[in-house]
């Protein structure tokens, strides 16, 4: 059996042009960095570097959503501070006129404050951010606070109904909004309330107990709960009357909104503080998934990214056997029995 | 004198013998490039003997014949390598075209999806954002958007592949042609005693493209005539007869039909090898399976989104779904429409077209469902964001028979193509180097070397030489002979 020249040079050929192929497969990795260019590069590894591609989107859009969880709860409780201390600036008023021995027109005066402070608070709870009422559930282009007209401070005058702590369609202030606090999904499958509800903060009514503003909340009133707004309302009474400890009088006696004041200082506190456990929970859930986005970057990078050395070397290589196939080439071309004719 | 006469004949013979097989290697240095030649080679033999006086004396030498190299069990092998390399080198273009219908890299139909669902996430951040809604229904359009273009990519393939056959089916002809004529000229040389060596170098070499681009099989009848069928035994030539193919329109797809002798034959994927077998499999059964499922993933899309969307019932949920409500208070509207075009595809493939004709069907960013659906007289509140967090959960919860989310199932459909496209590039490599082989094989008993022609050439020559001198002194001779009587 022989080698003809055209068994040489295919040969040849064949080689230059698998070297040449690898060559330039490798310059294409070399070039992007990322060795997993095509399916059929690596089949098995698709799966995961899509999987994993989804989750990173997904980690990126909590860190996003916790963001404006915490900015919501920031206004909040920006808002909780403002009530704290409208209540104890009444508080002070009240025990000033209880202990102190006042003359009518200081009554008045303080009364007055009092009914300061009362459109003071409407205000706080009408707070509004980013053109939305924050304290207004759902409905949050409604304004959640509004003067009750058929509100009825006069025990003894039956029509409308007098005030009466058991039915919430009697009390000063109306509550317009929906019972509900907005949810945000800020890790997978887990909800956290991001804000309070004007009935829970205000009136007192607990949000599976809130109906709407012509229905009466069943269970009324709730224990450590109290409406905030009639408090107010009923002590600016109270001191306008100068009634300091007949329960049935008018505003119900100064002692009792005394004790019914701390009440509701409490249930702001409280509320405050687990609003402000909920945001721990977020600036903690921000943290851990920054980290779970940095190692979801790592399996992504040591599935599809090529390694800048072990290419080089490889290109390196490849170019070496290249030019070796080519010198070989040409060498064989030179030497021919034509040559010694 | 008569023995030197006779003398003269035999070296007139080593003359013109010798000739005659410098001609022969000039023939084969010629031809030292062409593919498929066979190294021809001059049969010498001697005169028969004469009696001269009681010897037995040789009269000269001749041609007998000029023969090729030829070794039919290499042949056969290069035919059978021929359409295992036909095949792979078929489906190659078709494959790579796919890869690139379904790219991994950042920006595929998985990252669509992805930011489909995403957008229902910012929109549950702040329900009532026109921007946000408005964002929700343009990447609803533009996942819907990416299906139809991927569907007409696949479609665009398939045409591609029909051109490629309808490009090459009148080559084929021709070459089904010429092996008749072959056919029917070797058989009138040969017919008369001598060997027709090109017809049969050529006629080898078109049997061997056939076996590349069809897949035939080969076979000499009683006549010596070769005659070529189809995988399956369909005759594309017979004795000197040539069948001819053609490709026939039949809508938007492209048939294959055989002309024997007046009957019309459809071939179909069983009758096919080689080259044209890769590209109709890939046209007839990979892309189908393809398309399927990729119909499958945009139905099972636009059915969950519906379902949490307007609750409307479908084929595959009867009762219907809660859904939710827009902004308007508007309930029970598709985002998608719906996947069941009329008329009704078979019960047993409900997503057929899905793809093709996946679209958004509202355009009022105040219809996009992001809220619960209200206890009526109450009317939907701006900031009820409940709807939008279930359908922001499909996209990773919702399992395609209960096995897949909307990623995976993707994943799974780029990884066979993946696989495919592999397996047949590591083929395609391996047929390469195997060809090579035997092609150097058979170059290595019937290939021209160089160097053995140029040795025999110096072989002749000096054959050649050596009887111009024999005549010479035979002339010298005979002078001195004529000589003797001046």
């Amino acid at each position: 059996m022989k080698a003809t020249e055209g068994t040489t040079y295919r040969m040849l050929q064949s080689n230059l042009g698998r070297v040449s192929t690898r060559l330039e497969e490798l310059r294409t990795q070399g070039a992007t960095g990322i060795k997993l260019n095509q399916p059929s590069d690596d089949p098995s590894s698709i799966r995961p570097v899509l999987t994993t591609r989804t989750q990173i989107m997904h980690t990126d859009r909590y860190l996003e959503t916790m963001g404006v969880t915490l900015d919501k709860m920031q206004a909040t409780d920006g808002h909780l501070e403002h009530v704290e201390n409208i209540l104890q600036r009444v508080k002070e008023i009240s025990i000033n006129a209880i202990n102190g021995i006042m003359s009518p027109q200081d009554m008045t005066i303080f009364a007055d404050e009092v009914g300061n402070m009362k459109q003071e608070l409407l205000d706080a709870a009408n707070a509004m951010v980013d053109g939305k009422y924050i304290f207004s559930g759902y409905a949050e282009n409604t304004k959640p606070f509004v003067r009750n007209p058929n509100y009825n401070p006069d025990q003894t005058v039956p029509v409308p109904p007098p005030y009466d702590e058991t039915d919430s369609t009697t009390w000063p202030y109306l509550y317009m909004g929906t019972p509900n606090p907005t949810e945000l999904e800020i890790t997978p499958g887990e909800m956290l309330e991001a804000n309070l509800t004007g009935n829970d903060l205000f009136l007192g009514v607990s949000n599976s107990n809130w109906i709407d503003s012509t229905t009466t909340a069943p269970g009324q009133p709730e224990s450590g709960r109290v409406d905030i707004f009639s408090i107010l309302e009923r002590t600016e009474e109270a001191l306008r009357a100068g009634n300091i400890d007949d329960p049935l009088g008018p505003g119900g006696g100064l002692n009792v909104k005394l004790d019914e004041l701390e009440v509701a200082a409490d249930q702001g506190r409280r509320l405050r503080s687990q609003l402000g456990n909920r945001a721990t929970r977020v600036d903690a859930a921000m943290l851990h998934q920054k980290d779970v986005l940095t190692d979801l970057k790592q399996i992504l990078s040591r599935y599809q990214d090529a390694d800048a050395i072990e290419t080089f070397n490889a290109i390196v290589q490849q170019e070496t056997a290249f030019q070796a196939a080519l010198s070989i080439t040409s060498k064989v071309s030179k030497i021919s029995i034509l040559d010694y004719f | 004198m008569g023995g030197l006469f006779t003398a003269l004949n035999a070296g007139k013979t080593s003359l013109s013998v010798n000739q005659k097989s410098i001609e022969i290697i000039g023939n084969n240095i010629s031809n030292v490039n062409t593919e498929g030649y066979s190294r021809q080679s001059a049969e010498l033999t001697p005169y028969p003997s004469m009696n001269f006086g009681g010897f037995f004396i040789g009269q000269g030498v001749l041609v007998s014949d000029v023969s090729r190299d030829h070794d039919v069990f290499v042949t056969n092998m290069l035919q059978e390598k021929s359409i295992e390399f036909g095949l792979q080198d078929g489906q190659t273009r078709a494959l790579s075209e796919l890869e690139r219908v379904f790219p991994i890299g950042e920006e595929n139909l998985s990252t669509e999806v992805n930011r489909f669902f995403d957008s229902w996430q910012e929109l549950s951040a702040n329900p009532s954002g026109l921007v946000e809604r408005d964002i929700v229904i343009q990447r609803g359009e533009l996942l819907a958007k990416k299906f139809n273009t991927t569907t007409d990519d696949l479609n665009t393939i398939k045409e591609n592949i029909n051109d490629s056959i309808i490009s090459k089916i009148d080559s084929v002809n021709s070459q089904i042609q010429e092996i008749a004529d072959l056919n029917e000229r070797i058989f009138t040389i040969e017919i008369q005693g001598q060997t027709a060596n090109s017809a049969r170098d050529r006629r080898d070499m078109l049997a061997k493209e056939l076996a590349s681009s069809l897949g035939v099989q080969t076979y000499y009848d009683s006549k010596g005539m070769m005659a070529v069928q189809l995988p399956g035994g369909l005759p594309l030539v017979q004795g000197l007869i040539p069948m001819e193919l053609e490709g026939v329109q039949n809508g938007s797809d492209l048939d294959l039909v055989l002309h024997t002798g007046g009957v019309t034959r459809t071939i179909g994927l069983n009758n096919l090898g080689g080259e044209f077998e890769g590209l109709v499999g890939i046209r007839d059964v990979f892309i189908p399976s393809v398309q399927d499922d990729l119909d499958r993933l945009a139905y099972e899309i636009i059915e969950s989104v519906n379902l949490a969307h307007g609750g409307n019932p479908t084929l595959a949920n009867p009762g219907g779904g809660p859904g939710g409500s827009g902004l308007d208070s508007s309930t029970g509207i598709d985002f998608f429409t719906p996947a069941n075009p009329l008329p009704p595809p078979p019960a047993s493939d409900p997503w057929k077209d899905a793809a093709r004709n996946m679209s958004v069907a509202i355009t009022d960013s105040y219809q996009v469902a992001a809220a619960q659906v209200p206890v009526p007289p109450a009317t939907v509140a701006p900031g009820d964001n409940r709807n939008a967090l279930i359908i922001s959960n499909i996209g990773e919860n919702y399992l395609i028979d209960g096995i897949d989310n909307f990623g995976a199932y993707y994943g799974k459909l780029t990884a066979r193509i993946g696989i495919e496209s592999s397996q047949n590039q590591l083929a395609l490599g391996g047929a390469e180097d195997a060809m090579i082989q035997l092609q150097n094989l058979r170059d290595g008993l019937a290939g021209v070397s160089l160097d053995e022609e140029m040795i025999n050439l110096i072989q002749y020559q000096r054959g050649f030489e050596s009887s111009a001198k024999f005549l010479t002194t035979i002339d010298e001779m005979m002078g001195a002979l004529i000589e003797l009587r001046r």
